[in-house]
């Protein structure tokens, strides 16, 4: 439907530029000040987006349960600080070296989270991510151990040009490269590969069945998420100029899981906009009252029981109920309606899902 | 050497049967359900203030031990009924975020209540001190706990391999569909699965409160030593997650006396060697879960 897609780019666009004038000042206060926010805050929303992208891929496409993506944050954000502490690099060297280690964390965890489907697979990320944890918590002659590790944030630019980041430039290069990212995840998952991921998620043992090993389209799209998720991460920590074990954690984890369900599972812009929630409703919460993990929790606890498509997955569905009448392609169909790819959660689903193994 | 060693090894068996309770309880919910229960640590924790505050107003401890379990199953079926069921039908991500939100929900709530720090909490006078056996002291408390620990997992196992409850719940676990089509009402199961996870959750907590120190995140350093048990000893396997427990526990312990700073990383290297070896775990069935 060529109508659907033309509004597709025009809300792409507003999008944007709706970002993009939000610390600008009209007169002596901007709407970000208005709402007593930092520009900061929405540097965060956009790398958190970004992370909730990357569990978004595995999740939301693949159908696997990552619940270990912090580790490869919390990588990206080790990576950047430690090689800005120790080799003095500059900004640019700093996020990719991050982005490279996360990289390589999930080429070495790879391997052991592909031998397992399902719940095991949510359980075998949890645990793997917790290695990282240890390891930075351990370290602390190298790392600061559990105080965490503080840098300075070098100068951007090249060699021959450099300029000082301060907090809105900051935010207008997250821009960019959250816009870039979107950009490449959106190519991903409309190529053969991103078909192939789908297809994973709605019947992995039918695309066995045509000849493609599923272990390498899914590794593959394990290292495309780290490197995601690493991204983001060290540029957090050059954001807030700090990296420490928590952001390693598994809560962190499931922080960016959640972030993803906020939003709606499977789609394009639905991590952005439940890191918009998640974001800006933890800055104020957290303004108004000590106890705002109890709110989160809260805020969890009623997305899943009551908004399970998540703010945008529920819109999506919506239109594509108006819709129904109208010729709606399969794929359409399943691409908003997330949940009927993984049926495996149903006692059925995992009968046959468990019968299917046994004949293959 | 042996003055050193025996000890230790002993600390680390008891250490590992906290973990096998903790990771059966799971394995439970999880084969059952195909919930991912974040907020097992939580019930845990709970199970072990319910007793301090037992105690403190007056109760024995005893009774604690006994009433504080109970009061945790009542708190933990009535989640399961109104927030946990609906979400059975569901894909699998959607309870496990729910007891994450629950987790953090409650470790708030703790907080606030018993106070951010540890509360002291100890047994009774008779479990203190040591008993003798000729060449080293073997702590009373210790020696209780397992021994409680192993009578409540030969329960378990009796219950759930003598009796016609404990013959239904595993046959609704090889395949739920078929039990329900031959009369039997699966929510009560349900029910009932979740209750006894959550019982040996609430006679861990009150024990390890003792042991380790109460404290609102007590809980949670137990669960993920418990999800590692449940993978190196094999989902489903109510044995694999004993030897599972007893392997981490020792593995603890051990590496604890002689390379200390990789004691919290030993069991991930156990878990990444029996995954490189046997997938499924150690006892666990092929096919269970992919």
């Amino acid at each position: 439907m060529k109508n659907r897609q033309m509004q597709g780019y025009v809300g792409a666009i507003i999008s944007v530029v709706l970002l993009a004038v939000l610390p600008l000042k009209m007169g002596s206060h901007s709407v970000l000040s208005l709402m007593h926010l930092d520009v900061s805050i929405l540097s965060e929303m956009l790398l958190f987006g970004i992370a909730a992208m990357s569990v978004n891929l595995l999740l939301g496409y693949t159908g696997l349960m990552s619940f270990g993506n912090a580790a490869y944050f919390g990588l990206g954000a080790y990576g950047a600080g430690l090689s800005i502490h120790y080799l003095n690099v500059n900004f640019i060297e700093g996020a990719l070296i991050g982005t490279a280690i996360a990289f390589i964390g999930g080429l070495l965890v790879g391997p052991f989270l592909l031998r397992r489907r399902g719940i095991y697979f949510a359980l075998l990320t949890l645990a793997f991510g917790q290695v990282f944890y240890f390891i930075a918590y351990r370290a602390n002659e190298f790392t600061g151990g559990e105080d965490g590790m503080s840098f300075s944030r070098p100068y951007f630019g090249f060699p021959g040009w450099h300029t000082d980041l301060h907090e809105t430039t900051f935010y207008y290069l997250m821009l960019l490269v959250f816009a870039a990212v979107l950009l490449g995840f959106w190519l991903i998952v409309r190529s053969p590969f991103g078909r192939t991921l789908q297809a994973i998620r709605q019947n992995e043992l039918r695309v066995r069945y045509l000849g493609l090993d599923s272990n390498k389209f899914i590794f593959v799209a394990l290292l495309v998420s780290a490197g995601m998720a690493g991204l983001a991460g060290a540029l957090y920590g050059l954001l807030i100029m700090f990296a420490a074990p928590l952001m390693l954690d598994w809560q962190q984890s499931g922080d960016f899981v959640m972030i993803m369900i906020l939003g709606g599972a499977g789609t394009i812009w639905g991590p952005i906009v439940g890191s918009l929630i998640y974001v800006i409703g933890k800055d104020i919460v957290s303004t108004l009252t000590q106890t705002w993990q109890i709110y989160i929790g809260a805020l969890f606890v009623i997305c899943v029981l009551a908004f399970p498509r998540g703010l945008l997955g529920t819109l999506l569905y919506a239109i594509a109920r108006r819709d129904v009448g109208a010729p709606v392609s399969e794929e359409e169909v399943a691409h908003k309606t997330w949940e009927h790819g993984g049926s495996a959660g149903t006692p059925t689903g995992a009968a046959v899902a468990a019968a299917e193994q046994k004949e293959s | 050497m042996l003055s050193n060693v025996v000890p230790s090894v002993f600390n680390g068996l008891v250490l590992g049967a906290f973990y096998a309770f903790v990771a059966i309880g799971l394995s439970l919910i999880m084969n059952l359900t195909g919930t991912i229960n974040l907020a097992h640590g939580s019930f845990l924790t709970l199970a072990g203030y319910l007793a301090f505050t037992l105690v403190s107003k007056g109760t024995s401890f005893w009774f604690a031990l006994l009433l504080a379990p109970l009061l945790t199953v009542v708190v933990g079926v009535v989640v399961e009924r109104l927030l946990i069921v609906p979400l059975y039908k569901r894909d699998p991500i959607f309870s496990l975020l729910l007891t994450f939100g629950l987790s953090l929900i409650a470790e708030e709530v703790y907080r606030l209540i018993w106070g951010p720090n540890g509360v002291p909490f100890s047994a009774p006078g008779v479990l203190g001190g040591g008993i003798s056996l000729g060449f080293m002291q073997f702590p009373t408390l210790r020696l209780f706990i397992a021994g409680v620990l192993a009578a409540a997992m030969v329960a378990l196992a009796l219950f759930l391999w003598r009796t016609r409850f404990g013959l239904r719940l595993r046959a609704a676990i090889q395949d739920t569909e078929m039990i329900s089509a031959m009369g039997t009402n699966t929510q009560l199961l349900y029910m009932v699965n979740f209750a006894l996870g959550m019982a040996l959750a609430g006679l861990a907590g009150v024990l390890a409160s003792g042991l380790l120190g109460l404290s609102p995140t007590m809980g949670n350093a137990l669960l993920m030593p418990a999800f590692v048990v449940a993978i190196i000893g094999g989902m489903g396997s109510l044995f694999g997650s004993i030897v599972g427990g007893l392997l981490v526990g020792l593995a603890i312990s051990v590496t604890t006396l002689f390379v200390p700073a990789a004691n919290e990383i030993i069991m991930y290297i156990l878990m990444a060697v029996v995954l490189l070896i046997r997938p499924r775990g150690l006892f666990g069935t092929e096919g269970l879960f992919g």
